[in-house]
Formats: C-alpha cells, sequence, structure tokens
C-alpha cells in the first residue's frame, strides 16, 4: 500500500559527462529559464580535477562552461549559498568565490557555509574545526583532544553548529562556550559488520533545534535537542517499528530537507519532521517523511553520490552518479 | 592498428600530390600533460597498472632552496590505445562498459534462475524454450549502448541531388556484435538471412572502404561530383554507380540517381521521349523487385514474399519481364548511347550474369550479396552459404581482410573458435566477454565448447576466462574496477577468489572509496574481506595519527588483538602516574573506544580504567571521604573483574596507594583486602613462571603495596569489631 505523493513522475534528463564528479551544487540565478549550476570534476586520464560551471537552458542541454578553474588537487567537499560558493580540497586549501571571482584562499578540508554573511566551518582531518569570516580565522577548536575525527558539518545558527562522525555521534557545538560541546548523542545501535558514520546533517531553518542526519546502513534520523536521547529513526536497518522495510542499506551519502513534498500528516507540530531527501550508495533518490511510505523518485545501477536541490524552484533535483553522468529531474 | 592507418591513407590520398602509405604502423603521438617549468633534466618510463604507462620528469634541483617554488618534478600516466576496435576515446569505452552492466547481470540472473528452474524439473534443456528471447532483449539493450541505429539512406530527401545521406557514423564495434546476433541470438531472421545480410551491409558497407574502395565510397565520391555535372547520363561514372548500387541491393539509390536522368526533364521529354521510357521502366521493375523476407523497412523498395512458392512465381515472373523488356524493339529508336548500354548492364544485372556483377561490386561481401539478390535467392543453411562465400573469396581474393570479413568467415564456416579469436583480435575483451552469451544462445555445440573446463588454463571454462579477461581489463582503470565483481561473480571457479584480491588491492586512505568496498563486500556476503579490510584501514589511520578513526574501524572489524595492544599501548604511555595532561588525552580516546555495551576484551577493562583514575584523581584533588569511597570501589571493581589483565593488578594497587592508607578510616573492608593480597599473592606466584612481564615500577613497589594492604587489614579488622 504506497501512498505517493507524486502522481506523476518526474522528467529525468540525463547527461553525460566525460569525468569523474565530485560534487554538485546548484546556484542561484537572475533568470527563471536559465539555470546553472556548479560541479567539481575529476579527470581521470590525465588526473586533473576542475571546478566548472555550466548553465541549462529549458530544453535541459548543456551548454559550454561558463567558468572553468583548476584547483590544486581533487575537491573534497562544495558548498554554496545565494551569493557565494566554497571548494576544499583534499590537499588542505579552501577556495571561496563570489561567482565567478576566487576571493580568498585558506586551509583545509569540509566546510559548511553560513547562512548570514561569509561564515564558514571547515573540519579538518586531524578533528580539528576552524571558524572563518571574511578570509579572516575568527576562531578554532580542537575536538575531541585532536584524536577524533569529524565526518560532516553545519550550521544551525549564526553561533551554533553540529557535527556528526564515527558510531553515528552527534554534537552541538555553541561558539559562545568554548571547551566541550554542548550537547551530545551517541548512537548506540549497531549493525555488527557495517560502519557507522554520519555523512551528511541538515538543519531546516525554522527547526533549529532538530538536525537530520544521515549514514551508513541506510540510517537516516534525526536528533531534537529537547529529547536528546530519543533520536526519530526514519529509515534503518534494525529498525522495524516505523516502517517495513528499509528504503536502502547501503551508505546513505546525502540528506536535504525536501521543501517541495507536502507531508501528509495535516496536522504539523514542531516535533514532527519533515521530509527529507536522500541519496545513497546503492542507488536510490528518494524522498523520506516521518511514519510515510518513502516516495523513490531514482533507481540506479550505479552509486548516486551526491544532490541538490534547487532552493530558488525546489521541484528541481540535480544529482551526481558514479559512472560519471548527472542527472537532473523535474518534478511535477 | 590498421584503422588508424586506413583513416590516415585514406584522408592523405585527398590531398597529398603523392599518397604515401607507410608499411610500418603510423607512430602514435600521446600527449603529456605535466604543467612542469621547461628544463626537465631527467626523464624515467615504467609500466603502471592496465594499459599505461608511467612517466616520471624530474627537473634540476634549485640551487637556493626558495628560488620560484616549483615542485621539483612529476609523476604522470600515459594511457596507451586500448587496442579495440574503433571506439578511441576512453570515455566512449567506459559508457560502454557502465552501460553494459544491467543487461548483463540481469541475463545472468535468468540465466540462473532458469538452470535452477531447469535442475527442479530434471528437463534436458538447460534452458527454457524461449531463452532466445532473452538473449535478444539483451542484445537489444547492448545494441543501443554501441549507437543509435542509422538513418543513411532515408527517403524524404529535401535534396534532389544527395543520394547518399550522412548518417552518424556506424562503429565496427556494432556491426560485429549485428552479426554475432542476426547468427546466433535471433531465431526469427533465421528463415531470411540471407535478405537480413543484405540490411546489414546497407548498414556498414561503409567501414570496408578502408584499404580498397567499395560500392559505398564509390557512391561517396560521385556524389561530389554529382554537383557539377551538366548532362549526367553522358559520364560513364553515373552508369558505374547505378549498376553497382543495384549489384548490392540499394534500389532506393538507383531508383533516385535513374530518375536523375537528363531524359525526365521537361524540356527534353519531347524529342527523348523513347529513352525516358526504357529508363523509366527500368526504374519501375526495380523497385518491384521480388524479395523473398516478411518485411522491409519503410521507404525501402520491393515487394516481400514470406512464403517460398509465392516468392518463386513472383520471381519468375519478374525476370519474364525483365528477359521481355531485354528483347523488345524499344532498344533500337533509343540513340543515346551510353544510356542504352547503361540500362543494358542493369538489365544484366538483374538477369543475375557473374561477370557482370562481379565488375559491379568491390569487396567478395559485396559479390557475395548480389548473388543472394540476383542468383541464388533460396540459399538456405550455414553450409550452402558457406560454400557460396568460399566462390566469392575466390573470384576476388584480399590481401588483408578487414576484421568483419573475417568475422563472417568464421560465422558462416561454423567455428567457434575462429569466432572468438576474431572478437577477441578485433574487438577487444568487451566484445568476446559479452558476446559469449549470443553464441551459446541456440548452438548446443558451441555451449559445450565454452562451458567445457580446460585443465591447462587452472580448470577453468572459455566463458570464464573471457570474463575474467574483461574483468581484468576493468579493474585497471579507477573508475570502472567498481564493476569488475559483476562479471567476476559470473566467474564459477576463480572469480571470487579474484575478487577478494581486488578488494584488498584498492587503497584505505579515502573514506568514501573505502565505504565503497566494503559496499561490494556486503553485496557479496564475503565478510571476511570486509573485516580485513577495515584492520587494515584501521592501522592506516592510527599510523598516520588519526588514532579516532583507527579504533572506529579495528572495533568495527573486532580486531581483539590489535585493539588489546592499543590498549596495552595506552595504559603504557598512562599507566605509571596520573598525569593530567595525558589522561585528557587518552580519556578521549576511550571515549571514543565506544558504548560500555559491548565487551571488548582489555577495551572494557580501559573503560574501567578510566573511570577509576578519574575517581582517583577526585579522591586526590577533594580529599572527601565520598570521593574517595568511589574510587576505593572503582578499585574493587576493577581488581574483581576477569578482564583486567593480570599485568596491570599491580600498578593499579600501586595507583592506589593513597586510597590504602586513607587518613582517618580504612576504605576497603577485611574480604575486599583479603581479595587484593590473595591477587598480590597471585602474582608473586605468576613472576616465577617463564613469560611473566614485568612491569618498570620501583623495586619496592611490591612491597609497599603489600605494606598498605596489611595496614589496611589490620585497620579493617579493628573497624569492623
Amino acid at each position: 500500500m504506497a501512498i505517493t505523493n507524486l502522481p506523476k513522475t518526474p522528467k529525468i534528463h540525463r547527461i553525460p559527462q566525460p569525468k569523474f564528479i565530485d560534487a554538485i551544487r546548484w546556484l542561484s540565478s537572475p533568470s527563471p529559464f536559465q539555470k546553472s549550476f556548479i560541479t567539481s570534476l575529476y579527470d581521470s586520464d590525465f588526473h586533473t580535477p576542475s571546478l566548472e560551471i555550466h548553465s541549462l537552458d529549458p530544453s535541459k542541454t548543456l551548454t559550454t562552461a561558463l567558468f572553468s578553474w583548476t584547483p590544486p588537487s581533487r575537491i573534497s567537499s562544495l558548498k554554496s549559498t545565494p551569493s557565494l560558493f566554497a571548494a576544499s580540497t583534499f590537499l588542505g586549501s579552501l577556495h571561496i568565490f563570489k561567482t565567478p571571482e576566487e576571493m580568498s584562499v585558506l586551509g583545509n578540508d569540509m566546510s559548511d557555509l553560513g547562512e548570514e554573511g561569509v561564515s564558514v566551518l571547515v573540519l579538518e582531518k586531524m578533528g580539528g574545526l576552524i571558524w572563518l569570516m571574511r578570509g579572516e580565522i575568527l576562531g578554532g577548536f580542537l575536538m575531541g583532544n585532536g584524536l577524533v575525527s569529524y565526518s560532516a558539518v553545519k550550521w544551525a545558527s549564526p553561533s551554533e553548529f553540529v557535527t556528526g562522525g564515527c558510531g553515528f555521534g552527534l554534537q552541538w557545538w555553541d561558539l559562545r562556550k568554548s571547551g566541550a560541546a554542548v550537547a551530545q548523542f551517541k548512537g548506540n545501535w549497531d549493525h555488527g559488520t557495517t560502519s557507522g558514520i554520519i555523512h551528511s546533517i541538515d538543519i531546516h531553518p525554522s527547526r533549529k533545534h532538530t538536525c537530520l542526519a544521515g549514514g551508513s546502513s541506510g540510517t537516516v534520523f534525526a536528533w531534537d535537542l529537547r529529547r536528546q536521547q530519543e533520536p526519530i529513526i526514519l529509515s534503518s536497518i534494525g529498525s522495524s517499528d516505523t516502517m517495513t522495510h528499509p528504503l536502502s542499506e547501503s551508505e546513505v551519502w546525502e540528506v536535504q530537507y525536501d521543501c517541495y513534498t507536502k507531508s501528509l500528516n495535516s496536522n504539523i507540530s514542531s516535533s514532527q519532521i519533515l521530509p527529507a531527501m536522500i541519496c545513497s550508495e546503492d542507488g536510490i533518490l528518494a524522498v523520506i517523511g516521518q511514519g510515510e511510505e518513502p516516495t523513490e523518485l531514482l533507481a540506479e545501477p550505479c552509486a548516486i553520490n551526491s544532490f541538490d536541490i534547487d532552493c530558488q524552484n525546489p521541484s528541481d533535483v540535480i544529482c551526481s552518479l558514479e559512472w560519471e553522468s548527472i542527472v537532473i529531474l523535474s518534478r511535477p | 592498428m590498421p584503422d588508424v592507418a586506413a583513416d590516415s591513407s585514406a584522408s592523405a590520398s585527398g590531398g597529398a600530390l603523392v599518397p604515401f602509405v607507410p608499411d610500418t604502423e603510423i607512430a602514435v603521438v600521446y600527449p603529456l600533460h605535466h604543467g612542469l617549468k621547461p628544463p626537465i633534466t631527467r626523464v624515467s618510463i615504467s609500466w603502471a597498472r592496465g594499459n599505461n604507462l608511467r612517466v616520471s620528469l624530474l627537473r634540476n634541483p634549485p640551487y637556493n632552496s626558495d628560488s620560484d617554488g616549483e615542485i621539483g618534478g612529476k609523476v604522470v600516466e600515459v594511457n596507451l590505445d586500448s587496442g579495440a576496435a574503433d571506439v578511441r576515446e576512453p570515455v566512449q569505452w567506459r559508457r560502454i562498459a557502465y552501460g553494459s552492466v544491467t543487461p548483463f547481470a540481469l541475463l545472468q540472473s535468468r540465466k540462473n534462475s532458469a538452470s535452477s528452474l531447469s535442475k527442479l524439473q530434471s528437463s534436458p534443456s538447460p534452458f527454457h524454450l524461449d531463452w532466445w528471447e532473452h538473449v535478444m532483449e539483451y542484445s537489444k539493450d547492448i545494441k543501443e549502448l554501441l549507437g543509435n541505429p542509422k538513418s543513411n539512406y532515408d527517403p524524404l530527401i529535401e535534396d534532389p541531388k544527395e543520394v547518399l545521406k550522412k548518417g552518424e557514423e556506424p562503429t565496427s564495434l556494432k556491426a560485429a556484435w549485428e552479426l554475432m546476433e542476426m547468427f546466433y541470438a535471433d531465431k526469427l531472421c533465421q528463415s531470411w538471412l540471407p535478405e537480413r545480410l543484405v540490411d546489414w551491409l546497407a548498414d556498414y558497407d561503409c567501414l570496408l572502404s578502408g584499404d580498397q574502395p567499395t560500392v559505398h565510397s564509390k557512391l561517396v565520391e560521385f556524389q561530389g561530383t554529382l554537383v557539377t555535372l551538366q548532362v549526367i547520363e553522358d559520364d560513364p561514372k553515373y552508369w558505374e554507380v547505378i549498376s553497382s548500387a543495384l549489384a548490392i541491393g540499394w534500389l532506393e539509390i538507383v531508383v533516385k540517381l535513374l530518375r536523375l536522368h537528363g531524359s525526365y526533364q521537361l524540356d527534353q521529354l519531347g524529342h527523348r521521349e523513347t529513352e525516358n521510357g526504357l529508363v523509366e521502366t527500368v526504374a519501375v521493375l526495380i523497385s518491384m523487385m521480388p524479395r523473398f523476407r516478411p518485411e522491409l523497412k519503410n521507404g525501402k523498395l520491393g515487394e516481400c514474399f514470406e512464403a517460398k512458392p509465392d516468392f518463386m512465381k513472383a520471381w519468375e515472373k519478374w525476370r519474364e519481364q525483365i528477359t521481355k523488356l531485354d528483347s523488345s524493339a524499344f532498344w533500337v529508336p533509343c540513340h543515346h548511347r551510353q544510356t542504352r548500354e547503361g540500362l543494358k548492364n542493369l538489365i544484366q544485372i538483374m538477369l543475375g550474369n557473374t561477370k557482370i556483377l562481379c565488375t559491379a561490386t568491390a569487396h567478395w561481401i559485396e559479390l557475395y550479396i548480389s548473388h543472394f539478390l540476383f542468383i541464388r535467392p533460396f540459399t538456405a543453411g550455414l553450409e550452402g552459404m558457406y560454400n557460396l562465400a568460399q566462390k566469392c573469396v575466390q573470384m576476388k581474393p584480399m590481401s588483408s581482410p578487414h576484421k568483419l570479413l573475417r568475422l563472417i568467415i568464421g560465422i558462416i564456416g561454423e567455428n567457434t573458435e575462429v569466432v572468438l579469436a576474431e572478437c577477441s583480435r578485433g574487438f577487444g575483451p568487451w566484445m568476446v566477454a559479452h558476446a559469449i552469451e549470443l553464441l551459446t544462445a541456440r548452438s548446443d555445440q558451441a555451449d559445450i565448447l565454452l562451458h567445457k573446463e580446460h585443465d591447462d588454463i587452472g580448470g577453468i571454462s572459455m566463458e570464464e576466462l573471457h570474463r575474467l579477461v574483461y574483468a581484468q581489463v576493468l579493474t585497471s582503470h579507477f573508475l570502472t574496477w567498481q564493476i569488475a565483481p559483476v562479471y567476476l561473480t559470473s566467474c564459477m571457479k576463480q572469480g571470487m577468489s579474484l575478487l577478494e584480491f581486488l578488494l584488498y588491492r584498492q587503497p584505505a586512505q579515502h573514506n568514501q572509496l573505502l565505504l565503497k568496498n566494503l559496499e561490494i563486500c556486503r553485496l557479496y556476503e564475503l565478510d571476511h574481506v570486509s573485516s580485513n579490510i577495515m584492520k587494515i584501514a584501521g592501522v592506516y589511520h592510527w599510523k598516520h595519527g588519526r588514532k579516532g578513526l583507527g579504533v572506529f574501524w579495528l572495533q568495527q572489524a573486532r580486531d581483539e588483538f590489535l585493539l588489546n595492544k592499543i590498549a596495552r599501548h595506552l595504559f603504557d604511555s598512562v599507566g605509571k602516574s596520573i598525569s593530567s595532561e595525558s589522561f585528557k588525552q587518552w580519556e578521549g580516546l576511550i571515549e571514543l573506544l565506544g558504548s560500555e555495551s559491548k565487551p571488548a576484551g582489555s577495551l572494557e577493562f580501559l573503560h574501567k580504567y578510566r573511570d577509576f583514575k578519574k575517581s582517583l584523581q577526585q579522591a586526590c584533588d577533594k580529599k572527601t571521604l565520598d570521593a574517595a569511597r568511589h574510587a576505593a570501589d572503582s578499585l574493587m571493581s576493577l581488581m574483581k573483574n576477569p578482564s583486567t589483565p593480570q599485568r596491570f593488578w599491580l600498578p593499579l594497587l600501586y595507583d592506589s596507594l593513597t586510597l590504602l592508607t586513607w587518613p582517618g578510616r580504612p576504605l576497603l573492608n577485611v574480604s575486599q583486602t583479603n581479595l587484593l593480597l590473595n591477587k598480590l599473592q597471585e602474582l608473586s606466584m605468576a613472576s616465577m613462571r617463564p613469560g611473566f612481564v614485568a612491569t618498570d615500577l620501583p623495586a619496592e613497589a611490591l612491597n609497599s603495596v603489600r605494606l598498605a594492604l596489611a595496614t589496611n587489614l589490620g585497620r579493617a579488622i579493628l573497624e569492623e569489631q
């Protein structure tokens, strides 16, 4: 008894690329007919990384790159906001662009852009975290005494952020209270041989007390600061109470709140988790909601490594596939 | 590389004054992108994995260290030509490799379920009766991947002078695939194979025009001069091209060319009426040619007959009409010599004059096709086809036959080994690995041959061998190695062990790659491999200073041995004394070591030890009785716990000397003290045995602990009385 939120199937455009796509993001554009996106690519034949902006006309054909830049090494993380985008590399440099010219270059590994101004969070491999604003280092944390590696980070408010790492652990930090995390969640469900790493975190701007996390073994859960020890599991192998079978059993690479899908439950309280979109290693792009059957948007034979929902027109989703291609979905 | 030579010679003969075709292979230039500043002093070359050359480039070391900030050298890899077919771009190859995974996997799973079903029913044939339909579905998917169907001879052409429509350049890979499909898999076209070959040649004749002209290349050449010709029918080339096209059955082109004849022009129609009548009659006769086939594609000329008697009747009637025209009186008033001779020539072709057919065609395959069309339309059975092919090859011998032609000979000669060899030689491992499915679709003989296990290649079958070869090619590229498991797991004998080998070989430093690796292990239920990979990753991260991640992976792998080692290492680094700095360091690590709910040998001990150290610290700081009591409880639980290693007993007790000699009142009661004394006794006994690891505590440690315990016992006895 699948209840689908989308009666019509989305339009799917596949654009094969000659290079491997490390990450992909929409860019905001002034015209509704001209959409553009940024991709970080890796040419396997010449071992050269590149960062390219392409624009997309209504017929979904790709133009030649509007902007192309060669980073010093492969891109590890790519984020964008309406006014700028940032890319971090595996060599440890961070590049912030104000479309399209380069703004500043700093060092590090994984980043998240703040909503207001240019405050950037950068995660280091060794467990450090640096907070930057307008190219200046404003603060630094050494979390977990420099022993712990974090794999995801997200701003919750201009002064708070959440990190995620191994063992499904989440930490809530406040810049005003340095030292230790303000709140901590230790996931204690474990599936034997599968790993438990959080790959992506999202926080809805209107519900800053809840953070959504996705990671290994198809696990997607929400952590409410007000009920810290009761995570709300949206999808997981181990849980049988929420759904009959898990959506995916492999790594969930990215999670994002999907403001396009309306929840079926009419009485949305503030504790109800909003619908979220996920992409996974086993090639599934789907929307899941609390207590609802998930809606599968795409089932590919290869992994979907990243996706992005267009914030101007949330019906459009762009995702990058393991087999060197980009897929653009236009939902009806 | 025959193709490179062929292409360049074809283009060279167009522009160069003296066409020069070297006998040896043309040198291929591979561009190197190294991005180093010019003075490169040393270059060294070695093989990298797969078909890659690794080139190391070194610059002169700068004289002053902070000269230009340039890197001193670079190692680049150059991908040499994959040597397969005419798909030269690696990107295109990868696309084909990606796209063929799903059809291949689907077919394999169908095969497995079909064979398990037939085992249940104990039927003699391993496959369903309609197995070939599954293979056709598979073949269709693969064909789609190799390129879009070519629409070269579209009848709705705007330009009346455009005879050949330029479509997408077909690949010989697709041509070869279609050949394999029509002969081995497609059951429906078995009754009209000759006509099927006519269609095939229409699509792929252009591929054969490498070293020798073909009808297609003649047409292309003529197309170029067509615009400049004033009186088309005076040109002998015109008639030559028409007869060639007719000989291989390109009827639409023939009719179209005939209608370009000058007598159709309005101003000439008056005085060339007879001539025009003759041209038109021939054109009509050509367009009415009976074809022994179920259907024709839209826009193709001819009349189809599926039943043999109907076709015979029509064929006889058609020939009769041609003979009648040949002997008609209208030829006399036709004054235009070229038209008369040209038309007569066409009539001879239609009547099946071998000599004229032979001059009209270029390759033996074209002559072969013309035989099917005009001399022996009823050729059936591979033996008959093979004999005819032999005859045509003798009439038109070739010095170096095209790989497609070699493949055709192998197929109609019913020689599976030759077919496999030609596929592998001409089209590469992808083709062989995938075309084997077609080969075994209907032929039991090929099935037996391909599945027979050969002792000289490690007891594997030919089918498995070719799959393994293809998987090897896939693993040589870091973007395609992930699809190699699909092929490896379809290999019964050696596949799994090679898959394990492949998985172990993947680098462990990138977390994402590692997780993708583990996912493959999960899919194929290789739990022991995944735990080994996690161990490797754990050790890697630990060695590179990311202790947290290292411990995490070791824990995932449940590697008790290494975890215990780490725990011991941790203990050694902080066990001697309580230094708050280092304590904090490993406290974080123990925090990471996970939840207490999962006992993990000495890790559990370390957790307890951490708690103990903490409470001991508090007891020392606060000097309150409660804190001290708490610390004493921790000590007791540690000492009672069987997971506490013996070698830590003494350091633990030595650390807690403050507790044992707590001022005011004893913290441990009689039984507790007795237990500790017993442990101490056990320890002294153990120290006599070989293999005992002595701690590097001061020599008087044992004695001072014993003394403290004895004192405590005395105090406790007094307290309890």
